[in-house]
């Protein structure tokens, strides 16, 4: 019997990186174009792809593609930096937030000597409206309000003791 | 019922994947049996495999660490199935170039305010000059050793000098403190005195300083009280008791033109004033 002569689509590469024929129904292909094989690579290293299959049906069709560049990025970042992965980039924004904070401060206080307190006022109160929109997690997101379980807060602080311990044995 | 060791109860992961937590099991630090939700979210997004793989190549001291934000990340995936991490980075990104856009905004305008304080120092420092050339400065020396020569004029300080009876008129304290600033120099500028002078040296001056201001105070309340009426007259248009603005108003602006001759006078009952105070205060 000879194979389906009718042209076929090439196999994503998910497909092409599991050696497995591309169905016209996978999950992976709208997603991970044969021209960027790395990227499937990258996700499959440090995710699996079982496991980006699942959190894939899980979630509505027009957000896959944001979700896949997301694990995409995730993927990447740990591949650079095994021991943080990208939450080293949330931790030097948050250092850059600390310090801007910390120089608007002194600033607004160095205004405060010459205008006295009307306009130094409104800055103040501006500030202070938006520090409040952004630690209450504005726009559509919150990231701020702690994960239930978590022994942390979604402040990552990575200067900290962790009272968890490797352990001697270890891996 | 699985054991870690025989004794002691097994870590959430063991726990998940119902088999026998070991002394050594690798993971068991990091997963405590009470916080199953967080093994949870780490076996969805990474899986048992992925995650020793990633700790297989790491120093112990470098587990920990790598530990916390792989459950950190999970955690984020489970809150946002869709972003994950990213939402708190583009959170923090739009928080930083909102404090940098503040932070030029503040900057600009500190450099106005200096540039200004800078400006009014010089033309400050060129009408005491000029005025000391034409011989039509503040008489004797006790004015002169009272005003301080403050280069950084503090408008906060300034205020308490007429606190009270303007704000009991007119009801409307913001409008006066704003009003108070633009005419204090201007009206009662030989009566001035900066609010500092706890800082000088000379507790005489101190005395004296208190009982000019006393004197000065029932002065400068009437020529505010002349002034703020011209400025907030049609802020009260509607109130019935327009009538009493406007004859205290003529009424202050005649004693306005006698305030102004009297200055001078004044400054040498201040003077006496000054030296009977000063004879009070050294025989206390």
């Amino acid at each position: 019997m000879a194979s389906s002569s009718s042209y076929s689509n090439p196999p994503c590469a998910a497909c092409k990186f599991l050696r497995r024929k591309c169905l016209p129904g996978c999950i992976f292909a709208p997603y991970f174009p044969p021209e960027e094989p790395q990227k499937f690579a990258n996700v499959h290293k440090i995710f699996g792809a079982s496991n980006v299959s699942k959190l894939l049906n899980e979630i509505l069709p027009h957000q896959r593609e944001d979700a896949v560049n997301s694990l995409a990025y995730e993927a990447e970042a740990r591949l650079k930096d095994p021991v943080y992965g990208c939450v080293g980039a949330i931790s030097v924004l948050q250092r850059q937030v600390l310090h801007l904070q910390k120089e608007l401060d002194a600033t607004n206080a160095d205004l405060m000597r010459y205008t006295g307190s009307e306009t130094s006022y409104l800055n103040q109160m501006t500030a202070q409206f938006g520090r409040m929109g952004r630690g209450g997690g504005g726009a559509s997101f919150n990231p701020n309000s702690g994960f239930p379980d978590a022994t942390y807060s979604s402040q990552w602080n990575n200067d900290s003791n962790s009272s968890e311990h490797g352990g001697n044995g270890g891996m | 019922m699985t054991l870690k060791g025989g004794t002691g109860q097994a870590c959430a992961a063991c726990k998940y994947q119902r088999r026998r937590c070991a002394s050594d099991c690798p993971l068991a630090p990091f997963f405590p049996a009470d916080q199953p939700k967080m093994f949870q979210n780490a076996h969805k997004l990474f899986g048992v495999s992925n995650i020793l793989k990633i700790l297989k190549q790491l120093d112990p001291s470098q587990k920990v660490i790598a530990m916390k934000s792989i459950k950190y990340q999970a955690n984020m995936r489970d809150k946002y199935p869709v972003y994950g991490c990213l939402v708190e980075i583009q959170q923090l990104s739009y928080q930083i170039q909102m404090a940098e856009e503040e932070l030029q905004a503040i900057l600009a305008q500190l450099a106005y305010y200096r540039q200004r304080h800078q400006q009014q120092e010089i033309s400050s420092a060129s009408d005491s000059l000029s005025q000391l050339q034409l011989g039509m400065g503040p008489p004797g020396n006790a004015l002169t050793l009272l005003h301080q020569d403050n280069p950084t004029y503090d408008v906060m300080t300034a205020l308490p000098i007429v606190p009270h009876a303007t704000y009991s008129n007119h009801g409307n304290p913001g409008y006066n403190t704003e009003y108070l600033e633009a005419k204090e120099n201007n009206v009662v500028d030989s009566l001035w005195i900066q609010q500092p002078y706890s800082n000088s040296n000379n507790d005489n001056n101190s005395m004296v300083m208190q009982s000019q201001l006393s004197m000065a105070q029932p002065l400068s309340v009437q020529q505010e009280t002349a002034q703020d009426y011209d400025e907030i007259y049609p802020f009260f248009d509607t109130i019935d008791d327009r009538q009493s603005y406007i004859d205290s108003k003529e009424v202050s602006e005649s004693s306005l033109k006698d305030t102004r001759q009297s200055v001078e006078q004044l400054a040498e009952n201040e003077l006496k004033s000054a030296a009977a105070c000063f004879s009070l205060t050294s025989v206390n």
